[in-house]
């Protein structure tokens, strides 16, 4: 079963639209969703969780179509986490547990208060006087403390600390350690991603430019390096895309598969991937 | 629905406490119009709870939790409703003690409380679906106007009902006994309209 299934999903904001977006995240795995600002990532993340109504298409949340009334109690198996923590500033975290405890009938009080006590932050302190790490840390530990069956992650991991970065990617491994857990996040920071994801989208500009596994994606790519002229010897369609270097070289990710075996290649990092995608998307 | 009720209550407490003593300074002294208007403020703590909303942007959120469309629209007439029937409730106590001890001190008719109580929640009713419309800042123009009806409104209402003042005329009193009976049904009416308004408007931000 995909824990998250969008089909052909249309959504026009004037200047901006999100186009026949696609996109299936298998249960049990981890989707890294990646892309520039204003690609529409968190258009996305909202269309999935129904708090936006397409033009067209449909998009199902662990087996649910989001638009149904029985998508609401499926809610209760998604955790969230936004950009910001989306508290109102006067609560503190004892009151965001009562709160959420009122809320999700699976809610684990003792699940919160340890979370509180691992990122050591205060329970009677105003959410206002947080830092934003803090905040984010908050947000984190109310959206795993319900038992969720899906973690949904709109760049939950920005502004905060490398160290604590680790710790929180931690946390999500462990969460996926659970055969049907599945977590789809969104994140510029693409080396976060590139630690914890089984899978990879990019979106551009409203499009999903691709969606790979992202093993995959790393081995059927390959960057070359030399100079001008062998980079035109290359078979059009197995240039992805391609930068000028110093003294007339030339950089250009490849399709493994249509270039001579004899031809040494580097293995990219999934940031170059996205680079030099966005570079062949721009030169087109 | 208890969850976003709990919600805006801890929100506003905070302010409530100095709010609580601002409005037993208001009905000591003012008489019947001091209770009604202090029962139609009560009603418009929501749109305290609304502003916070908006500024953390706790729509966003709620949006992807297990609230129903219906409860996040519904919660904040219920919130207005407690406010108001709290306050009500408050007042009458107030009015008990004032009689008892007894304090000099004006006090208001328990029929001006009901009536005060249903123009909350024609209030309510009204600029609600403002909000939800335009957002607490814009929506607040609207809220005001009705503010500025309400005051003249509860000042009018004051003059006919206050039994430390002039003698009630016949046709006042007559007046007062319809408002009575005319205030809950248009409070139901207006309501009835509203909550269906409020969900649409909600539903078309979408």
């Amino acid at each position: 079963m995909n824990a998250i299934e969008l089909n052909h999903i249309h959504k026009s904001f004037g200047s901006f639209a999100v186009q026949d977006l696609s996109l299936a995240v298998p249960s049990g795995t981890i989707c890294g969703l990646v892309g520039e600002n204003g690609a529409g990532k968190s258009t996305t993340i909202r269309l999935l969780m129904g708090a936006l109504r397409p033009d067209s298409g449909t998009a199902a949340v662990l087996g649910t179509d989001v638009s149904s009334p029985a998508f609401t109690a499926v809610k209760e198996d998604v955790g969230v986490v936004l950009d910001e923590a989306y508290f109102p500033e006067t609560l503190n975290a004892l009151q965001v547990g009562k709160i959420l405890a009122s809320t999700y009938r699976q809610w684990e009080p003792s699940a919160y208060d340890g979370y509180l006590n691992r990122f050591g932050l205060p329970e009677k302190k105003p959410f206002k006087d947080f830092s934003r790490g803090m905040k984010m840390k908050l947000a984190i530990a109310a959206a795993l403390s319900h038992r969720p069956k899906l973690l949904v992650l709109d760049e939950a991991t920005s502004g905060l600390d490398p160290i604590v970065r680790d710790e929180v990617l931690e946390i999500f491994n462990e969460f996926t350690r659970e055969e049907d857990h599945s977590i789809l996040i969104s994140s510029h920071i693409v080396s976060d991603l590139e630690k914890l994801c089984d899978y990879i989208a990019f979106l551009h500009q409203g499009r999903l430019l691709f969606c790979e596994e992202k093993d995959r994606l790393v081995e059927d790519c390959g960057v070359f390096t030399g100079t001008a002229e062998q980079a035109e010897s290359l078979l059009p369609e197995a240039v992805i895309g391609r930068e000028a270097k110093d003294y007339g070289g030339v950089r250009a990710l490849v399709r493994r598969s249509l270039v001579p075996e004899s031809l040494a290649l580097e293995r990219p990092t999934v940031e170059e991937i996205i680079l030099f995608i966005v570079k062949g998307e721009e030169t087109r | 629905m208890k969850a976003l009720i709990q919600k805006d209550v801890y929100v506003l407490w905070k302010q409530m406490k100095i709010f609580i003593i601002v409005m037993l300074v208001i009905m000591a002294g003012n008489g019947s119009f001091g209770s009604v208007f202090v029962v139609i403020w009560c009603a418009m703590l929501p749109y305290t709870a609304l502003a916070y909303d908006e500024r953390c942007k706790w729509d966003q959120l709620a949006a992807m939790m297990p609230y129903s469309p219906r409860d996040l629209v519904l919660s904040k007439y219920v919130l207005g409703w407690l406010c108001a029937g709290a306050a009500g409730v408050l007042v009458l106590a107030a009015q008990a003690v004032i009689r008892v001890l007894p304090l000099p001190l004006e006090t208001s008719s328990p029929l001006a409380v009901l009536i005060s109580f249903c123009a909350s929640v024609c209030t309510l009713a009204i600029t609600l679906p403002l909000m939800f419309r335009f957002g607490v800042e814009r929506g607040r123009m609207g809220m005001f106007l009705m503010i500025f009806l309400v005051c003249g409104g509860a000042g009018a209402l004051a003059a006919i009902v206050d039994p430390g003042g002039a003698p009630v005329p016949g046709n006042m009193a007559a007046l007062l006994s319809m408002a009575a009976v005319l205030a809950p049904i248009a409070a139901a009416v207006l309501t009835a309209v509203s909550i269906p308004l409020s969900l649409r408007i909600c539903a078309a931000r979408r």
